[in-house]
């Protein structure tokens, strides 16, 4: 994805000198598939609010340092958002995850479907890699990344030793990884 | 390379630490890691890409009307003016002018970390005090000057026994931007380092602190050798 075909490049460029007006406008395009972001890792609306701000000022205050040509600008400010989610996640404590909702039951909101398609297009390619994992693996991994769980408590979780998660998930990602080259 | 039977091991440090399995001071020690080698944070953000397309499948959800009052009224001035900093970023921390360049990047992220807003009236503490945090905001090191004791304290957040081959010096760097020694900083412990006279008047809310990443015995020059991983202003809180 290079600077040319990501309409949210130049508005991160602007915000880097200061220009209110393109994170206003970068907010609108992507607030709303943030916020999901964060609602689905805390499964709480007043964290997420809190963390969605932090989110914004985050981009406010970095957008120097995205470099177009690495990742998109959706993915760089997805994965901002879903850091700041997990760190506050983190913050509750090792035993206050909250239950996770898979199928969040909410309208979808207004962001700009030709802006979330490059997403959505990885993702599918994603998705099917993930799939061609074995269960137990791809179940591991999206809960690691959703949920920001350690080995020692995934391995608490699963009752099984440190050892042997580390390697299912090192595994799963070396086969991720080549599916993703294919 | 789906023929790899492994993945290497910095790179798969790099997924763990994308993908968040790692306990938390493995996660400090890889956000130094980040700082201080642009191979391992070029590994990182690769993996963030890869796996970040998992967010594409969550549903968007509409966010309360008064949330963007609530930011736009949070925001500090933004005075990153664009690609100087991009620009001493790459020459720091790319191949070239290593050692010139940190230098240069340490007065320019002195100067050009965002403002933090504080209240107008002059507090009566004079403590001064900065949190030093990489340049992807992750925090390092937390330092207070105290100008009665002529002295800094500073915690290093850094777990003990990370990277034992080099040592972390720390940094004054005064208005005139030209950084001055102030001792070392040993990796997950809390230490005072006594600061001159001279470099005591220089310690105020204009001057910031850094930490470099030098080998043992620290920087033989005037400045930094070794890469500067953190920086943080001092400000009165």
């Amino acid at each position: 994805m290079t600077a040319l075909n990501d309409p949210l490049a130049e508005l991160l460029s602007r915000i880097a000198s200061g220009d209110r007006g393109a994170l206003r406008l970068l907010y609108q395009a992507t607030s709303s598939k943030l916020f999901g972001v964060c609602l689905r890792i805390l499964s709480n609306r007043d964290e997420s609010e809190d963390v969605l701000q932090e989110v914004y000022l985050t981009i406010w205050r970095r957008a120097d340092r995205f470099e177009a040509g690495r990742a998109s600008v959706m993915t760089w400010i997805s994965t901002i958002a879903r850091n700041r989610a997990i760190d506050r996640l983190r913050a509750r404590g090792p035993l206050a995850y909250a239950d996770q909702i898979d199928d969040m039951e909410i309208e979808d909101g207004s962001t700009g479907a030709d802006v979330l398609l490059e997403v959505a297009q990885s993702g599918e390619a994603l998705g099917k890699c993930l799939s061609e994992l074995d269960d137990r693996t791809e179940k591991v991994i999206r809960t690691a990344f959703f949920e920001g769980v350690t080995y020692e408590a995934l391995a608490h979780r699963m009752d099984t030793p440190l050892g042997t998660v580390k390697s299912w998930v090192r595994r799963g990602l070396l086969k991720l990884k080549g599916c993703l080259e294919r | 390379m789906s023929e790899d039977r492994t993945l290497s091991e910095i790179e798969a440090l790099a997924a763990e630490h994308a993908l968040g399995v790692l306990s938390a001071p493995e996660r400090a020690g890889a956000e130094l890691r980040m700082a201080r080698e642009p191979v391992f944070a070029a590994l990182v953000e690769d993996w963030h890409a890869r796996l970040a397309p998992m967010l594409g499948s969550v549903a968007a959800v509409p966010v309360p009307d008064a949330l963007w009052q609530r930011i736009e009224q949070g925001l500090p001035v933004n005075d990153n003016s664009g690609g100087r900093v991009q620009f001493w970023r790459r020459a720091t921390f790319g191949s070239l002018g290593l050692a010139a360049a940190s230098l240069a990047v340490v007065a320019m992220l002195a100067v050009q970390k965002p403002a933090i807003v504080l209240s107008p009236q002059r507090a009566p503490a004079t403590i001064l005090n900065a949190r030093l945090d990489t340049d992807k905001g992750q925090h390092l090191f937390v330092a207070a000057y105290d100008p009665d004791r002529k002295a800094v304290m500073i915690s290093s957040l850094v777990p003990a026994g990370t990277d034992p081959g080099h040592v972390h010096e720390l940094w004054l760097i005064p208005a005139d931007g030209r950084p001055r020694a102030l001792g070392f900083v040993p990796v997950g412990a809390s230490v005072a380092i006594a600061v001159s006279d001279s470099m005591a008047d220089m310690a105020d809310e204009k001057a910031a602190l850094a930490i470099s990443v030098e080998a043992p015995g620290g920087s033989q020059k005037d400045g930094p050798t070794g890469p500067v991983v953190a920086v943080g202003k001092l400000l009165k809180i």
